[in-house]
């Protein structure tokens, strides 16, 4: 249950933060069209600039319709405070700017969105802020990373688009040990399927772009505050919120507002000053979203599970790999932490590599290639060109990410109509390798670059053991009977 | 601000201003499990208008360290002992729920001392449910939730928030799981002197009360309001129990209103 709402999430989400106002009876969330709001008189304006006061003065920092995004968003997190952003970006920004000045450190899941790791490898190094990567589940190492000086720990709650499943609350028991606050991306999640906060993480991170929106028509982010990260434990630790703010009459955030220090601090800095607001349009867009969110989800996650399920016992299709799937090295967290599902996006490489799944993915005509994910419609991508690209070969590899890998964001059409345009798209891939003569064009498309040789070399060894591998399992097949070695065949081929 | 009161450092909001002991000060006490951000929407009005505030956190709660007070008599001593650390002589009392019993017992101990009493959300007396009890002393948390559902009113039970973004439920749930609330609530449970302690205030009174408080009855304030001798004013608002947060506006008119109009 929410610890800021006894209702449940269907209801939270359909009516929490609004009630039909008064003047006009509005049942649907009214669009706060305005830059800016009317004051009673001098000493109300003044009240509202002094924090003495409740309520809204620009549309930069805080909006009516936007508002009741952010009391939903909390409530259905369970968190103290939400503040809304104009994307799922400025949101991680916000946060990391919140918490962390010039000389600070992050720790970081290496499994992340590549925007993400780029903003903490690149963007926030120029502001002397600096990150190191860890393997999200190597406890280990995020125990040995946390430095004096690191200010947060960042994962993604199902990492993009390697999708590792990130152990929040042994993560949070570090946290906890080392006081420094959990920051969880929960977008490939949403609210629907985890609840981060429940698990011990401190603060929450959407881009609500994605499923909560779920038609791919409007950008936003938000923060959510989880009020249970005890900001002045440690005496000077984190002076952002401890500190006198002299902007605000010298208040101190966490001595103010306490449980609410954070979300207060990003409203009345981040917002003020970095201006990375969510339009009411966007705001509304994104509420319309989310109020079927509980009933898109489960559709999402049966597509998902089907469509990963099927291309797995797919001739032409190399691996798969989806949480559901017991191959999945993260399989065992499933269970605990998202018993609804873990999710719509699902990754897989086909027989003959790169160019094998480039004719796959311009072979498709249900599912759309595109830069997002979370949108009701499927989607597909090629991470290591677009997303990723930007990432060194070791960073790369860190996120888990091969040449081959296409992400799939399931859609909520109909599985037939899914699982037809998928066929269709195989078909196509298995020409491309019929064509170069069984062999995998993509081996030979690496061989292109010198450094590439020996990496080429080493491609093609592993697909001759695989193609010897599968040779030996279809001898078995004849020997233990049909349907039990395909069984197995299939297991292999869902390892990553 | 932090002081020492009785050697044990405690935790005062000052409302953003410097503690002045020579303006005419106000003295805010927050309800059971809670502490100072009770009065976040009201304290920084006054404070910058010209009064000293002062909203503790009662001994064992939030940023005060101490032992938690057990009974309404010690919190009301404790309140001078509070204002004579200060250095403050007269003092304006507001309370809400068990803060409205200390405060009403801290004027009639020291009437001389008391320039005003606001007594909000409250009666003379403050019943707890003896299941509350039981389950507040064995389960904190489910008390908390049990606590929170009667005392907010409807609109915030619908998430409403005049915080733009807050979430006051969940706020409170963090506040109040991390405080004595068994000890406070058994404290209200004992609190026997309400009618007693109301004949001997002299000072100008005001309530204010809620006509949906599912936690203190509405009878309870108005039958209050006859035993206090001197009661200027009486205010209806229509919301829960946890009035300083939930109408915050309304609370704060009445509240400047009353003071304001205070010699």
């Amino acid at each position: 249950m929410s610890k800021a709402s006894f209702f449940q999430p269907q209801t939270i989400a359909l009516h929490s933060g609004y009630q039909p106002e008064s003047d006009h009876g509005s049942r649907a969330v009214p669009i706060y069209q305005t830059t800016s709001y009317a004051f009673q008189d001098v000493a109300h304006g003044a009240a509202l600039f002094n924090v003495e006061r409740g309520g809204h003065i620009y549309s930069r920092m805080t909006n009516p319709t936007v508002q009741v995004l952010e009391q939903r968003l909390a409530a259905l997190e369970g968190g103290v405070g939400c503040v809304c952003t104009a994307s799922g970006m400025s949101a991680l920004m916000t946060t990391f700017a919140t918490l962390c000045s010039a000389g600070d450190h992050i720790v970081s899941a290496a499994q992340i969105y590549g925007s993400t790791a780029t903003l903490l490898r690149s963007t926030l190094k120029r502001f002397g802020i600096d990150t190191t990567f860890v393997d999200v589940n190597d406890t280990a190492a995020v125990k040995k990373a946390i430095k004096r000086n690191t200010r947060l720990v960042m994962c993604e709650s199902i990492g993009n688009p390697g999708l590792d499943i990130a152990d929040i609350p042994t993560l949070a028991g570090i946290c906890n040990d080392k006081h420094v606050p959990l920051v969880v991306d929960a977008t490939f999640a949403t609210p629907a399927l985890n609840n981060p906060i429940a698990h011990g993480a401190h603060i929450v991170v959407h881009s609500l772009t994605k499923w909560i929106g779920g038609a791919g028509n409007a950008l936003g982010g938000a923060i959510i505050d989880g009020g249970n990260f005890d900001w002045g434990k440690v005496k000077d630790k984190f002076p952002t919120l401890t500190d006198p703010y002299a902007p605000f009459h010298g208040i101190s955030f966490y001595e103010e507002f306490g449980p609410s220090a954070l979300s207060s601090r990003i409203r009345a800095e981040s917002m003020r000053d970095f201006g990375a607001a969510l339009s009411p349009q966007n705001a509304f867009l994104l509420l319309q979203g989310l109020e079927s969110l509980a009933l898109r989800m489960p559709q999402h996650v049966e597509n998902a599970e089907s469509l990963a399920q099927w291309l797995l016992e797919h001739e032409a299709v190399a691996w798969v790999n989806h949480p559901s799937l017991k191959s999945h090295p993260n399989h065992h967290l499933v269970e605990s932490l998202f018993p609804k599902g873990a999710g719509s996006i699902l990754s897989f490489g086909v027989k003959g590599g790169r160019a094998a799944g480039a004719a796959l993915m311009d072979g498709l005509q249900l599912a759309t290639n595109l830069a997002n994910v979370g949108d009701s419609r499927t989607l597909v991508l090629h991470p290591a060109s677009t997303t990723h690209s930007r990432l060194d070969a070791a960073a790369m590899e860190a996120a888990g990410i091969k040449e081959d890998l296409i992400r799939v964001s399931v859609g909520i059409e109909s599985f037939r109509d899914i699982k037809n345009d998928f066929s269709n798209g195989l078909r196509a891939a298995q020409r491309v390798v019929k064509a170069a003569g069984g062999t995998a064009p993509a081996a030979r498309a690496v061989k292109k670059p010198v450094a590439g040789k020996s990496a080429a070399k080493k491609t093609v060894v592993k697909e001759a053991t695989s193609k010897k591998t599968l040779t030996k399992k279809l001898a078995k097949k004849k020997a233990v009977g049909k349907a039990a070695a395909k069984k197995k065949v299939s297991a292999k081929k869902a390892g990553r | 601000m932090r002081l020492k009161v009785k050697g044990s450092e405690t935790y005062v909001a000052t409302g953003g201003k410097p503690f002045d002991a020579s303006l005419p000060t106000l003295v805010f006490l927050h309800g059971s499990g809670l502490d100072h951000r009770t009065w976040a929407l009201q304290t920084r009005w006054f404070a910058f208008r010209g009064w000293s505030v002062v909203a503790p956190d009662l001994p064992g709660h939030s940023l005060s360290r101490g032992r938690p007070l057990t009974s309404i008599e010690k919190m009301a001593d404790w309140t001078w002992h509070l204002l004579d650390a200060l250095g403050v002589t007269n003092a304006s009392l507001i309370g809400h729920s068990q803060g409205a019993l200390v405060a009403l017992e801290a004027a009639a101990r020291q009437s001389e001392r008391s320039t005003s009493l606001s007594l909000i959300a409250t009666g003379g007396a403050i019943p707890v449910n003896p299941q509350l009890l039981d389950t507040a002393k064995t389960n904190r948390p489910a008390a908390v939730d049990a606590m929170l559902t009667w005392g907010f009113g409807e609109s915030y039970q619908f998430g409403k928030s005049d915080v733009p973004g807050q979430a006051p439920l969940a706020i409170g749930n963090r506040i109040m799981c991390a405080n004595p609330l068994e000890i406070d609530l058994q404290a209200c449970q004992n609190y026997t002197n309400g009618e007693n302690a109301a004949n001997k205030v002299s000072c100008p009174t005001q309530l204010i009360l809620a006509l949906n408080d599912r936690m203190t009855p509405l009878k309870a304030g108005r039958q209050l309001a006859t035993q206090l001798p001197n009661v200027k004013n009486v205010a209806e608002i229509d919301a829960g129990h946890m009035l300083p947060i939930e109408a915050p506006e309304n609370c704060l008119n009445e509240l400047r209103n009353f003071i304001t109009a205070l010699d």
